[in-house]
């Protein structure tokens, strides 16, 4: 059957796979064929992600992302026991939700370690001619808050806001090798983390957080099925690009 | 000389190695752009300990003029 959207034979690593986005984008890609190298902190639920994957030949490292020395050994080290990549999802990441008079430099050093650093750092290793093929792909997980505003979340929308701008340097120096790099901003997406967010909040606070979205809140599926386009050979012309995933939110 | 071809085409991110000789004119290659400049520089200073400028770069011509520079 013809399928554009097949990731058949593709070796796709992804970062942050051990919850949330990050998870169901390691079981969408494997349900499309995809061979999957889940990268994340807490082994135990890396060993939960593994073992809802469909398919053969999966493997999971654990690594703490945050320490941008030694990913250039963890890529070595995935590549020479796995083969060369295919395809990269960044969907690590954290939150610091607090008001801009309360963050501190130390604040905004560690979100944008995790959050954009460190994948451009996993980025710029892994795409090397030895670690991955031409004609790959790399996703990056942003976020809608590098488009609009969301009280709170100045250090966590700042470094969404980096990832798209500097995502579209990167997709240009790797175009030679026809190497596409694109972001996906996603909305409210109910994962587990945002779930006991919500659960938090008052009602007022609840309402206010969760309204606007004229299709409703997202699932992580609506992401991952987007990864999955953006991985795939069908978007083999798309690069640069920050695809805005967000139930409708920013077009009112 | 294999070896520098080698080391080089990974600097410069050239996927074709076997393509490579030491005839090539490396100007001429589809991988080759304004940051190649850089890279070569960098790989210079990393392998060979050696300070090059973009204008040995300009002035070399086949893979060979620079391992020249490299062995001189």
């Amino acid at each position: 059957m013809f399928n554009p959207f097949s990731l058949n034979e593709k070796t796709i690593l992804i970062t942050g796979a051990s919850s949330g986005i990050g998870r169901q984008c390691a079981i969408a890609c494997s349900n499309m064929g995809a061979r999957i190298i889940a990268v994340a902190r807490n082994t135990e639920r890396l060993q939960e992600t593994l073992s809802q994957l469909k398919g053969e030949g999966h493997s999971c490292y654990s690594i703490e992302l945050s320490n941008c020395d030694d990913i250039k050994s963890l890529v070595a080290k995935i590549v020479n026991e796995n083969g060369k990549l295919d395809g990269i999802i960044c969907a690590a990441g954290i939150e610091r939700t607090m008001p801009a008079k309360l963050l501190t430099p130390a604040d905004y050093e560690e979100v944008f370690r995790i959050n954009t650093v460190s994948a451009f750092e996993l980025v710029s290793q892994a795409t090397t001619v030895k670690y991955f093929n031409a004609g790959g792909s790399v996703v990056l997980i942003s976020s809608i808050t590098s488009l609009i505003a969301r009280q709170g979340t100045a250090a966590y929308s700042a470094s969404k806001g980096a990832m798209v701008s500097g995502a579209r340097v990167l997709a240009a120096e790797l175009s030679k090798r026809k190497i596409r790099v694109n972001c996906i901003s996603p909305g409210t997406i109910l994962t587990p983390l945002m779930q006991n967010f919500l659960d938090t909040l008052n009602e007022d606070d609840y309402k206010k957080r969760t309204s606007g979205f004229p299709l409703g809140l997202g699932k992580p599926e609506d992401v991952a099925n987007a990864s999955i386009y953006l991985l795939s050979d069908a978007s083999r012309w798309v690069t640069g690009q920050n695809f805005v995933i967000d139930g409708g939110f920013t077009i009112q | 000389m294999k070896d520098f071809i080698e080391k080089f085409a990974e600097a410069i991110e050239v996927e074709d190695v076997a393509a490579l000789t030491a005839e090539t004119k490396f100007h001429d290659l589809d991988e080759w752009s304004s940051l190649s400049v850089m890279l070569t520089i960098a790989f210079f200073d990393e392998e060979y300990d050696k300070q090059i400028g973009e204008k040995d770069i300009r002035e070399s011509e086949t893979i060979q003029d620079l391992y020249n520079i490299a062995t001189a």
